[in-house]
Order: structure tokens, then sequence, then C-alpha cells
């Protein structure tokens, strides 16, 4: 598997790592009035352990720690491991990352 | 409270022999030499900050900073790209005040600077056979049309993160540089060398030339 690297270029799958589901987003513990919001630790929990099985196309965080050392976030089949988009995920370097992605 | 005495020394010292390695009949298709005397800055921009660093680099070595995976040659340093957004200031060491002093003005409330010259071992690889023994650890194509003079990468060799980029040919031969952290260059040095053996090899250390 090669996956194309916004910054270097397509590389070998050994210069990247592997973290998992890009979907899941941090959960606010608080709500905008600054009280607790009941559903928090159901939340956390959701967010911290709780994955979905995807049988398909799915959104992953990947690290180009082999090379640029940026955070990717790819657009990948679990089941044929076809590769749809890369991005630059939120955050990489000191532009936008959405406009150096394309 | 004790003195410290911060002399530095080759990370190189045991690994490389100067000489001829590997096959030794006929002309050596190999020469691989480690640069001493190198001084390396690590150059961020900070967030949104990027169009003002790349002027003041510019201003500062008189050539556009990459911002893509390139070498560009100034007069005093070379830059090369790591990263999105950064690049390493290669240079040779002059004086005792370390690289940061003469260029933290030219960037001050634009980048971070971080002086990494202790911290990273130069080796030039060229000859005849130079890319042949690349090829044979590098998973890049090193071809003269996709990578030319000029050209760097961020990378991996033998799964050791280095940062390699192509300068001027030397006697009709590609000159491939690596930057490599300096705890890794024994080992890299190594592969580099069995790499090469069978091509002959010419084994050197040679302080980089200044300007
Ligand atoms: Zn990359």
């Amino acid at each position: 598997m090669r996956i194309a690297c916004p910054f270097c270029g397509e590389r070998e799958l050994g210069e990247f790592t592997y973290l998992g589901d890009a979907a899941p987003k941090r959960p606010s513990a608080f709500a905008d009035d600054g009280s607790e919001q009941p559903d928090a630790q159901d939340a956390f929990h959701d967010y911290v352990y709780l994955r979905d099985n995807i049988a398909g196309e799915m959104t992953e965080s990947w690290y180009h720690g082999g090379g640029c050392r940026s955070w990717l976030t790819i657009t990948r089949s679990t089941t044929t491991h076809e590769i749809k988009a890369v991005k630059a995920a939120p955050g990489a370097g000191a532009r936008v990352a959405a406009g150096l992605a394309s | 409270m004790a003195d410290y005495l911060w002399s530095t020394q080759s990370p190189l010292q045991k690994a490389l022999v100067p000489g001829r390695q590997g096959v030794r009949s006929g002309e050596a298709g190999i020469a691989l030499t480690e640069m001493t005397g190198v001084a390396v800055v690590q150059i961020m921009a900070r967030r949104g900050r990027w169009a003002q660093t790349a002027k003041a680099a510019r201003a500062h070595f008189g050539v556009g900073a990459p911002d893509r995976p390139m070498a560009a040659f100034g007069k005093a340093a070379t830059l090369v790209w790591s990263g999105p957004d950064q690049f390493l200031a290669v240079a040779a060491v002059d004086g005792s005040a370390g690289p940061i002093a003469a260029m933290s003005d030219a960037f001050a409330g634009n980048a971070s600077l971080s002086d990494q010259s202790g911290g990273r071992c130069r080796i030039r690889i060229t000859g005849a056979r130079a890319r042949d023994a690349l090829a044979k650890i590098s998973s890049l194509d090193l071809h003269d049309t996709v990578f030319p003079v000029g050209a760097a990468a961020a990378t991996s060799i033998d799964h050791t993160g280095v940062n390699l980029w192509r300068s001027a040919d030397v006697a009709g031969n590609a000159v491939y540089n690596v930057l490599v952290f300096a705890s890794f260059a024994d080992s890299l040095w190594h592969t580099l060398v069995d790499a090469a053996a069978e091509y002959g090899v010419d084994v050197d250390r040679m302080a980089l030339p200044r300007g």
C-alpha cells in the first residue's frame, strides 16, 4: 500500500503509522452557560472507548512520522484498502491546512 | 558547580574507517563522506506567519524558502524543506557564537528557531554508482527526471528518518546528501557501506567548506 502525502508525495506504508477512526469528536463537559452536561460521562465513555467496526469506507487518522511528521486524514475502504482521499489534518503547518491539501 | 567542556565529536568516530571499503579492484563506484563542521538550524513558521517567514528567509539567505520538498542553495546556507512551513538551514560552522545568533533578529516574531547542529550528522554520497546503492535502501525514485538537483525529501532509510537532498553534480555524478539524527548515524552508516560495498567505496571525512 502506498499513501500520497499531500506534502511529500506518494510514499510507502512503512513511513506511516495508523491512529484509527478520525470521526469521533471530543464532547464538551459543559453547556454554554457553564453548567455540567447531564450526559457528559456517557459522551466521554463513547468518545474514548467505543468505536464502529466499519466494513467499507471510513475516515482515519494517519501520521507521516517517517517523513514530514504531519497528521493526515485519509478516506479508505477497510475491505479493499482503496484510498479515496488524503488531506492534511487541521493544524498541519503554519498555514490553514485546508488551503494546502488540494 | 562542576565545569563542563562541551567538545564536539563525530557520531561516526568508530564506524567511519577512511580508505577503500568493499570491492577493492577497479575504480570505486561510490564516495562516502562524512561532512563535519555542519551547523543546522530548524526554522518553523509560527501559525499564520509563513509568508513573513519566507520573506525573512529571502532577505537573510538570499534564496527563497522551500515550501515543498526542495533544497535552495544560498550563498551562506542551504535551505532544506523538512515539512509543511518549516525547513532546515544547513551551513558551515562559523565562529563559536552558535548559528542562531546571526539569524534570530531576521526571524523574530515570525518563526521559531532551534539549533540542531550537534544532533545531526551529514553524509555525502556520490560517484558513478551512488544511485544504484541508494536504490537498495531507499523507497524513493531517485531517477534524474524525478529527483534532479535541488530535489529534497523527508523520508526513511532503513527505518531511520532522514532529510535527503541532491546538490550540484560533481565530476558528472549526482551528489546526494543525508542528514540523520546523530544517535542513528552509526547504524545508517553501516547500512550505506553495506549497500555500496559491491561497487567499491572510497570513505573519507571532510569539513564542510564555508560560504
Ligand atoms: Zn509527508
